[in-house]
């Protein structure tokens, strides 16, 4: 997949893998998985730029007798997916128009 | 290799950089590898499943800015015992040119290469006028009668067309070849200072 392309797709999975509930590193990873490969710097890369943009908050909590980071989605983080799903429509209707043909041969 | 040789390289890899930065990676890496532990994983293969220290290293690299690496290392010199700080003084009209043309010749280097890449700019737009110029002189020549001039002068045309358009191929490659060479030496001074520190 396009660097680019994917670069703005990860921003919006890590948003949804902790849109519903609050999550960590690890498990954010394992959840995209099935999805979209991550390795833990691009992860750690793009936790810094949504928490700089005040899409997530960060917590500390106790786990298992050591500290673990917890990250929680903001209003603008969740106004972040409903924007990616509105640009996802015009995406949708321009890959129409970019395979029209081959649609019409089939 | 266990958890704490692979922080331990990774804190080494990362010296000179603010040590706020060094220790979120820290922590950050080395609950990925405890959470891979909790999972079932060997302690040796948590470890394996990470990104290897040099890309990590040279990804945090790229990410911070050079401006903050140098603050740090000026900022972290202010321990420096007493000594130190007077022959720095002293040495001061050594350094300074020193430093000075140092990041003069950093700064010409980046001229260089760029002027490379307008002059080559510039030879594309100069044939590619000198090409319209003789379709233009041809046309007229030969509407005036010079029939065998206005032919050559539209054959020196065709030539010309085709000379701009492998300028141009020419002069796109090399404006990405030179983008490259930019990152690469930007890099490379961010890794000297690095370096420095260890």
């Amino acid at each position: 997949m396009d660097v680019q392309l994917k670069r703005g797709l990860l921003d919006v999975c890590v948003l949804a893998a902790i849109k519903n509930d609050d999550s960590y590193g690890y498990k954010i990873i394992k959840d995209m998985k099935p999805y979209i490969e991550m390795s833990e710097s691009t992860l750690y890369t793009i936790l810094k730029r949504l928490e700089a943009a005040r899409m997530l908050t960060v917590r500390s909590a106790e786990h298992e007798g050591r500290l673990r980071k917890y990250y929680r989605i903001t209003d603008v983080g969740v106004k972040r997916i409903d924007d990616f799903k509105d640009e996802w429509k015009e995406i949708m209707s321009i890959y129409r128009f970019v395979t029209r043909e081959d649609q019409g041969n089939e | 290799m266990s958890k704490q040789e692979f922080l331990d390289q990774l804190r080494a890899g990362l010296a000179g950089l603010p040590q706020q930065d060094i220790n979120e990676r820290l922590t950050f890496y080395s609950e990925m590898i405890d959470d891979r532990i909790e999972e079932g994983l060997t302690e040796e293969a948590a470890v394996a499943g990470m990104d290897s220290v040099d890309s990590i290293v040279s990804q945090t690299l790229s990410e911070i800015p050079l401006s903050k690496i140098v603050k740090e290392r000026v900022s972290s010199k202010r321990s420096m015992p007493a000594w130190a700080i007077i022959l720095i003084i002293i040495g001061a009209p050594v350094w300074i040119p020193l430093l000075l043309s140092f990041f003069i010749i950093i700064l010409s280097f980046y001229v260089v290469i760029w002027s490379i890449v307008f002059a080559l700019w510039a030879t594309v737009v100069g044939i590619g006028l000198s090409s319209v110029a003789s379709l233009a002189a041809g046309v007229i020549l030969m509407c005036l009668g010079h029939g065998i001039t206005g032919v050559l002068l539209i054959s020196a045309f065709l030539v010309l067309v085709g000379l701009t358009i492998l300028f141009v191929f020419l002069s796109i490659a090399l404006t990405k070849a030179m983008a490259i060479l930019t990152g690469v030496i930007a890099s490379g001074i961010k890794r000297m200072f690095i370096r420095k520190e260890k």
